[in-house]
């Protein structure tokens, strides 16, 4: 019996599909079964961030309303042999779906499946009480600015209400130079405000947006800090005990030289 | 409520790409003159004739042939029902996926560049088959 995760974050553009590829993605590189599935009906992502869209036949949509088994509108990836893919329908909207639907739905999927990914759309309207019906865990995705954060606050107000508590939070794109120079929120400020778990910090990143344009995820890139921020969030879900990364910009040797010479 | 296929009085062109004779609904045909773009679908019993591109995430199905003036970037079944004879004409043909009858195909992965010609996509000998659209009697 596997784990239904909603990836949530009330705003969009926070990290909500890139957040859940590369976690789907991180979970299946460690051997576990992955089902992803994308819940923003009518302006579906997540395959195209996977590089999968050119593979779609059947959507959520033809399964909720009976058109074909769940089995057969499962995209297998093309780099994982256990991740899997259940597109959001494009010509369709959020109503085309009602959230006992989905509860059926991913009730019927965690049988066969480690991890069930549910890709939530931002809003807290119908398409968000869709992602959340089955779910049984929540990730929270913000990032340092005040209005993502205004808008986490009040969705794990949301995700209480559903009895999905202690989500757990990442933070997404994180710039450590603006935070020292008090120009962005840091990271305590943010749980200051959420009073949530810390899942993992993600830093900004380009090598994010070239993995995404080419339908690749960054999680499988072993140079970029981004990528080992991701496969250190896996980790946790797992429930391994991971110090959080150092992301620091600076050297190492001038931060020594700073702690010995006394400044700070 | 599945929909009626049957397809109209079928009337034989001669010519027309790749020089054999093919079969073209005489009736049934609708104009689109606009750009489809993500998300808009077009579903039509005959022939649909595109006077722009479709974008990816668009998706025109029709029982007939398809013929798009422009970009094909989504998806285009054309023959929906079964008819093996319908083709699909694209003046740049980039298909996110193509579907024939009962047949599917897609670009392999990491090929998203083609001939900058006008192309059609029929099904010959039991597969889809693209081809450079040329006018007239085979040469």
């Amino acid at each position: 019996m596997g784990e239904v995760i909603v990836i949530t974050s009330g705003k969009g553009g926070v990290g909500k599909t890139t957040t859940t590829a590369n976690l789907g993605a991180g979970l299946a590189s460690l051997g576990n079964k992955v089902c992803l599935i994308d819940a923003d009906i009518g302006l579906r992502n997540l395959d195209v961030v996977m590089g999968l869209e050119n593979r779609i036949v059947y959507d959520l949509v033809d399964v909720t309303s009976g058109n074909c088994t769940f089995r057969k509108a499962l995209i297998k990836d093309k780099r994982f042999e256990n991740l899997f893919l259940l597109p959001a329908a494009q010509t369709k909207d959020k109503t085309a779906v009602n959230p006992d639907q989905m509860r059926v739905l991913t009730e019927e999927i965690k049988n066969e499946f480690d991890y069930v990914i549910v890709d939530c759309p931002a809003g807290i309207e119908q398409g968000f009480r869709n992602a959340i019906a089955g779910a049984n865990q929540a990730i929270v995705v913000t990032t340092p600015e005040v209005s993502a954060v205004r808008d986490a606050d009040r969705i794990i107000g949301l995700l209480e209400k559903e009895d999905l508590r202690e989500p757990k939070l990442v933070v997404n794109r994180m710039r450590y130079q603006m935070v020292k120079h008090g120009d962005m929120m840091s990271i305590d400020d943010i749980i200051d405000i959420l009073a949530v778990d810390l899942l993992g910090v993600v830093p900004e990143d380009e090598q994010v947006v070239v993995s995404t344009n080419r339908g690749d995820m960054v999680v499988m890139d072993n140079t970029s800090k981004s990528g080992q921020a991701y496969r250190n969030i896996v980790r946790r879900i797992k429930g391994e005990d991971v110090p959080m990364m150092n992301l620091d910009d600076e050297s190492g040797f001038f931060k020594k030289l700073r702690q010995i010479i006394g400044l700070k | 409520m599945a929909p009626d296929w049957t397809n109209g009085n079928l009337v034989q062109f001669p010519g027309g790409g790749g020089g054999e004779p093919e079969e073209m609904m005489d009736e049934n045909t609708v104009l689109v003159q606009r750009t489809l773009r993500s998300g808009q679908s077009i579903y039509f019993d005959g022939n649909v004739v595109i006077v722009g591109d479709i974008n990816p995430g668009g998706e025109v199905v029709a029982t007939g042939n398809v013929v798009v003036m422009g970009y094909l970037r989504g998806v285009v079944h054309a023959g929906a029902g079964g008819n093996e004879k319908a083709a699909v004409y694209a003046f740049r043909m980039r298909p996110t996926q193509l579907r024939i009858a009962n047949h599917i195909t897609r670009a392999p992965d990491g090929s998203d560049s083609g001939p900058i010609v006008p192309e059609v996509a029929r099904i010959k000998d039991g597969t889809v088959v693209i081809e450079t659209f040329s006018f007239g009697p085979e040469r």
